[in-house]
């Protein structure tokens, strides 16, 4: 499952510590939605939800950073980014692998019945 | 075994130190991690799943030199990403070697044959190259084919210019102990001075979830492919290690044995886990809740895993916790058998 594409309300039902949670955990960009209307769009590489002031650390877009926010000043966070941990390039690769071992097989196949096997059988 | 001895003494010395300063918690092996782009998509790899900005990003090496220190480690293993892809690596190496520090570059050895120039031969630097099996096994594990015969042929100039080589090799479930022992017989015949082993650890991140070993499987496992060992067979690490991964020990794990750097911090708890990132070596050390963590801790996140950067340093250090760890270390390493 991926959080890609999920605008979160912050209400009685989502706090916002389990979004900051969740953001952290995401390895895509998200968007910042801060309290004043400002919004930063970046990797949330860290989160300190028990230190006396709880607050996150994100690069932006640019690459610039890090910066810290307090949880104070978070509206909610937006799952913007592509999600680069939700690939399934092992299950291509697997299926591509057993497309060609079993073209392999039907070809040794093949090549097996149409040759002597020898006064040993083979 | 076949780390020199000099690295023996350096290891050794250090281990005592901590010791007879009494602390409780000391660092083993810094895991420098300069950057985490990559030129593989290992299907086991939970490394390098970050948006294009951070895979752009990469540390200075003032910045790596300043944690080295903070650590204080007597060695320093360069993951990544593709360390060879770091623009400074030789910059960063030779730094590490007037440092003293022994230097294991992990690589899948893509861009070894290609980037040797830059590097000058030292006891102090290993490529440790990538390699989990067989060219059958191996190509799948990266997802491409051909880069086995690729790291095989670095591995080949590297030795011809006198560089020490080591291999590390992940193992995953469905691995096959004879395949295994013909791939130890293989590296042993190219002429690597050691290899690594270590099962997999399932990052949350990584595409392939299906495929780790846990804990059972992983003794048997280990205990089939290493049963009667050849006399040939060097390894690169702990024997009691090996023990553990065979079923024959039971260790606890030592998650700050391995600190991680990266340029996000220092990683909370240890290399596998990413849970938080502390500013400084120090309050990684003082402030990170470690009894949450270990087997004995119940977290779920640590019930699994086996992996060396937790194990091998309790290895390490039960073998100079007494005079019995010692003589077990002693006895295994003289008489070969696991």
């Amino acid at each position: 499952m991926s959080f890609e594409g999920w605008v979160p309300q912050i209400n009685d039902y989502t706090s916002l510590r389990e979004v900051v949670d969740f953001a952290f955990d995401y390895r895509g960009n998200t968007t910042v939605v801060k309290r004043d209307g400002g919004e930063i769009v970046g990797y949330i590489f860290n989160r300190e939800a028990d230190a006396p002031e709880a607050f996150i650390q994100l690069f932006d877009e640019q690459g610039d950073g890090p910066f810290t926010i307090p949880y104070r000043d978070i509206a909610t966070i937006k799952f913007t980014g592509k999600d680069p941990a939700a690939g399934n390039s092992w299950k291509a690769w697997v299926e591509r692998k057993e497309k060609e071992r079993a073209l392999r097989a039907a070809a040794s196949g093949a090549d097996r019945l149409g040759r002597d096997p020898g006064p040993d059988g083979g | 075994m076949s780390v020199p001895v000099s690295q023996m003494y350096t290891v050794a010395s250090y281990v005592l130190q901590q010791k007879l300063r009494r602390r409780k918690r000391y660092p083993f092996v810094l895991m420098l991690e300069p950057l985490f782009r990559c030129n593989l998509a290992c299907a086991g790899c939970g490394k390098i799943q970050y948006p294009a900005q951070i895979l752009k990003k990469h540390l200075t090496v003032e910045q790596c030199l300043a944690a080295v220190a903070e650590c204080g480690a007597p060695i320093v293993s360069i993951p990544g990403g593709e360390p060879l892809m770091y623009p400074d690596i030789d910059k960063l190496v030779a730094e590490l070697v007037k440092l003293k520090k022994y230097i294991y570059l992990c690589t899948n050895a893509i861009l070894l044959k290609e980037k040797l120039h830059l590097f000058t031969p030292s006891k102090y630097l290993t490529f440790s190259v990538h390699m989990d099996g067989l060219r059958e096994e191996h190509d799948e594990a990266v997802c491409r084919d051909g880069v086995f015969d690729e790291a095989v042929e670095g591995i080949k100039a590297a030795l011809q210019r006198g560089f020490r080589v080591t291999t590390n090799t992940t193992l995953f479930d469905g691995a096959s102990p004879l395949r295994m022992r013909e791939f130890f017989d293989e590296m042993m015949d190219l002429g690597v001075e050691g290899m690594m082993l270590s099962p997999g650890y399932s990052y949350s991140k990584a595409p392939d979830q299906e495929h780790f070993l846990h804990e059972t499987r992983t003794n048997q496992l280990f205990s089939e492919m290493l049963s009667k060992p050849k006399r040939r067979w060097k390894f690169n690490q702990s024997p009691l290690f090996l023990r553990f991964l065979m079923g024959k020990k039971d260790f606890e794990c030592t998650p700050w044995g391995n600190p991680t750097f990266n340029m996000f911090g220092w990683q909370r708890p240890c290399y596998l886990l990413q849970e938080g990132y502390a500013a400084s070596f120090q309050e990684l050390m003082d402030g990170t809740k470690w009894e949450n963590y270990g087997k004995k801790s119940g977290n779920e996140k640590c019930r699994d895993c086996m992996v060396h950067c937790g194990y091998e340093a309790t290895a390490v250090d039960h073998t100079f916790s007494s005079l019995k760890g010692f003589a077990e270390t002693v006895s295994v390493t003289l008489s070969g058998k696991l």
